[in-house]
């Protein structure tokens, strides 16, 4: 077989899996086992297609053709060395989820339709990862958010978590920045879904701007003008070209482009302020959770900034890496302060990606592009992994999310303990964890950036701040994850009756997590023992055309090093200071840390922290409240001329309505000789007017 | 249509005008009985009726019209046959459920 026929196999698997199980799920429960077949062979394909992938292999099939404007929109299937190591990412973890899922979920309500949506989703994200161009992208990119809203939204008959007495029962004591009234799965879904809408606006847009661009060039001769051969091609006669849009031409047109379709990437992989919805999605399962915040959702909002990249300007990359810095530093704050064990993960997931964005925001000249790229595969590994153990942990503990009242699990659930360490240390990025590599690679990129600046002796700056706030997220994130493993599993147990019954998963899922613990191990990447050694560190990816080394071997040779020392220094302290405030001295009173630790949290910064920077609230005051509920009723009196209004116009329609049904209401009598006496009326009448 | 009539073959239109008193009685039937098993009776006469139309246009025209017109006949009569039965099971259960076959008794159809 060939690479495209494996390829489709990895499309089209799934998607029979979906479309049994929304069949038959109701019926019987083995529509899981459909699924895991399916995503196996998935799996198979995809590793097939990475251990044979010679040269890249696209094929393509006319889809949506307009003559007039010899323009032909194509579907079909693209592999090369950005889209091969991601589908196999995806449907590796997939499977893992899968059969974790056959665990968690066991005897649920509504069990065989989660494995209908989940193969659903796979598919919606394959078909992003594969696409040849940018219009099955957005398809693709559509559905991912369709499969997201069937999974967060999987127990949609929930009550709000006010009003929930399971949610209650297991809430952390410092719940704070959550609007209990407002979350429930419903809702969850809901907002997940209308951010991304906001975003795919832009998406849109700029997906229009960019097919006018291309299509209105003199040396376009025909075919799909957003294919991305076609595109990255095109960006030098753009650049050219006189095309004016909103007193925007050449480059800026392009940034201004390029910066519409990076809006789409900021609602689906949830960089600040459209993070919103990532936290709330966790009202889904939480091995939906696991697969939306490795390797399908929020991957698909990076992975697209990767595939345009040719397109994004200098300038469109500073405003990328400084939303990356702020989304990264952000969230980490956040996390810092969660109670809840898997808002830490939620809120680790939002602060990764944005370190995937400050990578990729870099530049390519930095070595940004491969550092951001390979940050993309590891975390989707680990995260993967955490989240299946958050999983384990939330499902041995009956449900209890609360960090306060776990403790010393380790004893209890010793192999989730051990991958979850893992995926802690490969999270935290510590030498020889897959992060290690990469999270420094980012790191190290954003300061080559500074050089760069500084040689040019522009943005300096610009380039220097969203490097300090990642060096000081590397320290962040040390503190709240070790934290949290910390807290969870060592010590003594604080709710004994809850560590008494808690257990490890089946066979089955520990085996799932041990292995993507062992994928978390840096030399799997690397294929080097020596952490410090980069060996063949991702190929394909960082020996892509796009990593070009602009500074000298011995500049950068320091900057990395630099990166590593301060690094490991920074995640030394966030490390010494979880270790410090919750082992070490957890008793010891006083007011050394009492707003970090269970103590009633009063001073502004926790405030501040646990109002998530009040980002959320002012959302909602300002688009919930403000322009959707009270900007709608201003625009329903608003006076359309002569009297009418959107208001009256609707009341006019109503009443219209109501007459007519009172008229037809007359002949309504009920009487059955009546009616046959309009039936002969109508029958004589007929034939009197054909007659006459 | 009328000139047709009158300026037609010969004897059309005594058939013609038998039918229409028949119709016309059926349709009468239908509109002043409140008996229902009338009611049916007057649905038959206008089916007769129009059989009666059939076979005498078939007649007096060419004869694969007139091979029609008794194909069509045929038909008519197996419908009204079959209408018949059903329509007299709806009188049997409209008896059941009134008591009575007084179809002006039959006056829930709106509902509450």
């Amino acid at each position: 077989m060939d690479s495209i026929s494996l390829a489709s196999l990895c499309l089209g698997a799934p998607l029979v899996a979906a479309v049994v199980g929304a069949v038959f799920w109701r019926k019987t429960s083995h529509v899981d086992l459909v699924s895991i077949a399916a995503q196996a062979i998935g799996a198979i394909a995809a590793l097939a297609i990475s251990l044979g992938v010679a040269a890249p292999a696209t094929r393509t099939i006319p889809w949506l053709s307009f003559p007039g404007a010899k323009i032909t929109f194509s579907l079909g299937i693209q592999l090369d060395a950005l889209s091969v190591p991601m589908l196999l990412v995806v449907q590796f973890l997939a499977l893992g989820v899968l059969v974790f899922s056959r665990w968690y979920l066991h005897n649920d309500r509504f069990y065989g339709r989660f494995f209908a949506s989940f193969s659903f989703f796979v598919f919606a994200m394959t078909a992003v990862v594969v696409a040849p161009g940018l219009l099955q992208a957005f398809i693709g990119w559509e559905l991912v958010g369709l499969g997201s809203y069937l999974l967060i939204g999987y127990w949609h008959d929930k009550a709000p978590a006010s009003e929930d007495p399971e949610y209650q029962a297991g809430k952390p004591v410092h719940a704070t920045g959550v609007n209990e009234s407002k979350l429930n799965p419903a809702m969850a879904q809901l907002k997940a879904f209308v951010v991304n809408r906001v975003g795919d606006f832009g998406f849109v847009s700029g997906l229009a701007m960019l097919a006018w661009l291309v299509s209105s060039l003199p040396g376009f001769t025909g075919g799909d003008p957003l294919a991305w051969k076609t595109l990255f091609v095109a960006v030098g006669p753009v650049m050219a070209s006189k095309a004016a849009f909103l007193g925007f031409t050449g480059a800026g047109l392009l940034t201004f482009a390029g910066l519409l379709v990076f809006l789409g990437a900021m609602g689906k992989s949830a960089q600040f302020p459209f993070h919103v919805w990532l936290p709330e999605a966790m009202q889904g399962p939480t091995t939906a959770s696991a697969i939306i915040h490795a390797a399908t959702m929020v991957a698909a909002g990076v992975f697209l900034t990767a595939r345009i990249y040719p397109l994004l300007t200098p300038d469109a990359l500073v405003a990328i890496q400084w939303v990356g810095a702020i989304t990264a530093f952000v969230a980490a704050t956040i996390a810092c302060v969660q109670w809840d064990y898997k808002a830490v993960l939620a809120y680790s997931t939002i602060s990764q990606l944005g370190y995937m964005m400050l990578g990729l925001g870099a530049g390519a000249a930095a070595g940004g592009y491969g550092a951001g790229v390979s940050h993309l595969y590891t975390h989707a590994i680990f995260k993967c992994m955490l989240f299946l153990g958050a999983a384990a942990v939330i499902h041995a503990l009956h449900g209890v999310q609360d960090l306060g009242r776990m403790g010393g699990l380790a004893r209890k659930m010793p192999f989730t303990a051990i991958a979850t360490g893992i995926g802690t240390l490969a999270i935290l990025g510590v030498p020889g964890f897959s992060a290690f590599w990469s999270k420094d690679a980012i790191l190290a990129a954003a300061q080559t950036k500074v050089y760069l600046a500084q040689s040019v002796g522009d943005g300096v700056w610009a380039a220097r701040i969203p490097w300090l706030l990642g060096m000081a997220t590397a320290a962040l994130t040390a503190f709240y994850m070790s934290r949290q493993w910390l807290v969870a599993f060592l010590g003594k147990p604080r709710d004994k009756h809850l560590w008494d019954h808690a257990h490890d998963p089946d066979k089955a899922s520990i085996a799932v997590l041990l292995v993507l613990a062992a994928l978390s191990l840096q030399f799997v990447w690397t294929g080097s023992v020596n952490p410090f050694s980069s060996g063949s560190w991702l190929d394909g990816v960082l020996r892509s055309p796009m990593a070009v080394k602009a500074l000298p071997h011995e500049l950068s040779h320091h900057i990395h090093l630099h990166t590593m020392g301060w690094t490991f220094a920074l995640l030394c302290l966030g490390f010494g200071a979880a270790f410090w405030l919750y082992v070490s001295n957890p008793r010891k009173g006083g007011a050394t840390a009492t707003w970090l630790r269970r103590d009633p949290p009063t001073n502004l910064v926790w405030q501040f922290l646990a109002n998530l920077w009040f980002v959320d609230k002012a959302l909602d005051l300002v688009f919930a409240e403000g322009i959707a509920r009270r900007g709608g009723r201003l625009v329903a009196k608003a006076d359309l001329g002569s009297g009418l209004s959107m208001d009256t116009i609707v009341d006019n329609a109503v009443s219209s309505a109501r007459w007519v049904g009172r008229f037809a209401n007359l002949f309504q009598t009920g009487r059955s000789l009546a009616y046959a006496g309009w039936t002969l009326l109508a029958l004589f009448g007929a034939l009197a007017l054909l007659l006459l | 249509m009328i000139e047709f009539l009158l300026s037609g073959p010969d004897r059309l239109l005594p058939y013609l005008a038998v039918s229409a008193v028949l119709f016309s009685l059926g349709a009468l039937a239908c509109a002043i009985r409140r008996n229902a098993v009338g009611y049916l009776m007057g649905i038959e006469l206008m089916l007769n009726a129009a059989n009666l139309n059939f076979i005498a246009y078939g007649r007096f025209r060419t004869s694969e019209a007139a091979a029609q017109g008794q194909v069509a006949t045929l038909f008519v009569i197996a419908l009204a046959a079959a209408e018949a039965a059903v329509a007299l099971g709806l009188v049997f259960a409209v008896f059941r459920t009134f008591r009575d076959v007084d179809l002006e008794k039959v006056r829930t159809l709106h509902g509450d």
